[in-house]
């Protein structure tokens, strides 16, 4: 519910209630007041009808049908105010009377004087309230809703602003430099806090990124100074065939954790988007290429490649990473594919797809684009090849697909 | 040969200079830029292996400097930052080779003699190792002047093991040079050994002797004496 609603909703809960008190109590003083008024009339006039008995006249009373004088045997003593009800044969409807029934003795006569005024002013006035209260619970209505809308636009509108921002913030981008200081302290503060806290995440952002990258850097001389040292050692003529399993051992640990840290080097460089240069790639070329590369890999699992090529596709993205997408998908489909299986490759406007023969995968299926996360079969992956296909077709907003029917595993990289 | 190896690193230092040292080069050294700098204004040198992050200043500007002097030195960039961008600028500026760090010396080694041939100081295009000669520009091999018909990567390991004869050479280290970046893609080594049986038999075929020795559990040595 939109904050101005509820703003309103709450306005009518409360004042609702105190519009009906208001109706009340305003209704029970006003009568009160109009019918001491009315009593005090009844009260003049029960004084000039005694003052008429004791002067002996006593017929000309009131006009009304209720007011009169009669001479009383039933030996009452004081007065009463009384309501009543007449029916009006000419308007043809109830009328309400207040009167005023009283005793009077004069000259050892009893008498009793009724004294009786219509108080049609007392409907009139509590109609009259209903509609005044009516009007002003309109007027309240109308003014909450334009009060309201009015400083929705102008009061809450750095708000809005600040919301809008908030929505589009890509950390990536850091694309809202600031939020606004409006005049108002609460969104000012919130503001200030918000500017703090993007700064504060992107700072940290940036930071994690270089150390990626810096880390990286740094072990790639101490792996320099092994490896040569290795290489160095080996040509020794004195070492014994143990020595040389043990150097061997060592020389595949250092390749391994250099292409470890070649990998997570690329992968942070493709997230600190390093890859500037942007230029037209034709799809066709590079899979030729990559194919040529490992037509000695292939050969020797025994892999059939079968290919359905369109020409002439072309992709916008940097040459290198284009080839690294690719060779990685394709590395993907040789490695984890099985002696003497296949590999279809498909390359249509809308699409790329590769598929492979394969045993079914032993991780879930979304954990494949994961670092690190590898099927147990593959020992020698890194488990960074996938992870940097999603790097690389998150860079340039492509979307990758994994499925597997029929014990065929397919990526397929959409390129709308 | 005279090497000028700038490298601020020691101990990588120390082992690059033993290497090349057996390969029979002259090198001298620089660990930073002054040195660096100041090396390559006096002597003349057939190659320089540079650095480009030195201490108070970049190994670019050792390029700049000694293109400027127009010197003939083949120039060849040992970097850890792998960039793309260093690359370029440094090959735009005129040096002829970038490797990245790690590499291995065999690679080295291999690379520097690639640019020796290709700035011709030999004032000859053919490599001759006793019965083989081999031709770069044509990419042609010939045993005893008969022709062997190699793929290009037995061409490739060929050029390697004679480039690094008399050294043990790594599976893992044949397995980059042949591959690239992507060796590290390549499960086992079974398939190095496949290339080097057919590159063997191919030789062996057209008379020549067998150098290629299998050195137990590590790789190979082209052993020519």
């Amino acid at each position: 519910m939109k904050l101005i609603t509820k703003t309103i909703l709450y306005y009518l809960l409360i004042s609702l209630p105190l519009l009906v008190i208001a109706l009340f109590l305003s209704y029970t003083l006003i009568r009160s007041e109009v019918r001491d008024g009315t009593d005090e009339g009844l009260w003049k006039e029960k004084e000039h009808a005694e003052k008429l008995i004791s002067n002996g006249q006593n017929s000309c009373l009131n006009s009304n049908s209720l007011s009169g004088i009669a001479a009383d045997s039933s030996g009452g003593k004081g007065y009463q105010f009384k309501d009543t009800t007449v029916f009006d044969k000419l308007e043809g409807e109830d009328i309400n009377y207040r009167m005023l029934k009283s005793h009077y003795e004069s000259k050892g006569k009893n008498y009793r004087i009724i004294v009786a005024k219509p108080t049609l002013e007392e409907d009139e006035l509590l109609e009259g309230l209903y509609s005044s209260l009516l009007i002003i619970l309109g007027f309240l209505l109308i003014s909450f809703f334009s009060v309201n809308w009015i400083l929705s636009k102008t009061l809450w509108k750095p708000f809005y602003k600040t919301i809008n921002k908030l929505d589009n913030y890509d950390l990536k981008e850091h694309s809202l430099q600031n939020f606004e200081n409006s005049g108002t302290t609460e969104f000012s503060r919130l503001s200030e806090a918000l500017n703090k806290m993007t700064d504060k995440i992107y700072t940290d952002f940036v930071q994690q990124k270089e150390f990626t990258e810096n880390a990286s850097h740094e072990m790639q001389t101490p792996l320099a100074v092994m490896k040569a040292k290795i290489e160095l050692l080996m040509q020794s003529p004195n070492l014994k065939e143990h020595d040389m399993d043990q150097l061997q051992g060592i020389d595949t640990s250092i390749s391994k954790l250099a292409s470890l840290n070649k990998a997570l080097l690329l992968l942070a460089k493709i997230e600190n988007n390093q890859f500037k240069d942007v230029s037209e790639v034709s799809l066709e070329q590079v899979v030729n290429k990559v194919l040529v590369n490992y037509e000695d890999l292939i050969q020797s699992k025994g892999i059939t490649i079968h290919k359905e090529i369109k020409k002439d596709i072309k992709l916008k993205m940097n040459p290198g990473l284009c080839d690294i997408l690719i060779i990685n998908l394709i590395q993907n489909a040789i490695r984890h594919n099985q002696p003497g299986g296949k590999i279809n490759i498909v390359l249509e406007n809308a699409y790329f797809s590769i598929s492979n023969t394969g045993a079914p995968l032993n991780i879930q299926p979304e954990e494949l684009f994961v670092r690190f996360k590898k099927n147990e079969a593959s020992k020698e992956s890194l488990g960074l090849g996938l992870s940097i296909v999603k790097g690389i077709t998150d860079t340039y907003g492509l979307s990758i697909r994994y499925d597997f029917e029929n014990n065929v595993h397919t990526f397929t990289l959409s390129m709308n | 040969m005279k090497i000028l190896l700038i490298e601020d690193e020691p101990e990588l230092r120390k082992s690059i200079k033993e290497f090349l040292y057996q390969e029979g080069y002259v090198v001298e050294s620089a660990n930073d830029f002054a040195k660096a700098s100041e090396k390559a204004g006096i002597y003349d040198y057939d190659c320089v292996l540079v650095d480009i992050t030195l201490p108070k200043g970049n190994g670019l500007d050792i390029i700049r400097q000694l293109k400027k002097a127009n010197s003939k030195a083949g120039i060849i960039i040992i970097s850890a930052k792998n960039s793309v961008d260093d690359k370029i600028e440094g090959l735009d500026l005129g040096a002829d080779d970038y490797l990245p760090k790690p590499f291995n010396l065999a690679e080295l080694n291999a690379r520097i003699k690639a640019l020796f041939r290709r700035k011709n100081f030999d004032g000859n295009k053919a490599i001759v190792l006793n019965e083989i000669s081999i031709i770069p520009e044509e990419r042609k091999v010939t045993v005893k002047d008969q022709e062997v018909i190699l793929t290009a990567k037995e061409y490739e390991l060929l050029l390697y093991f004679v480039s690094n004869k008399n050294r043990v050479l790594s599976k893992n280290s044949i397995a980059e040079h042949l591959w690239g970046d992507d060796a590290d893609q390549i499960d086992g080594h079974d398939f190095i050994y496949t290339h080097i049986k057919n590159l063997r038999k191919k030789l062996l075929e057209k008379g020549c002797a067998d150098y290629l020795q299998t050195v137990y559990g590590i790789g190979y040595n082209f052993k020519v004496n």
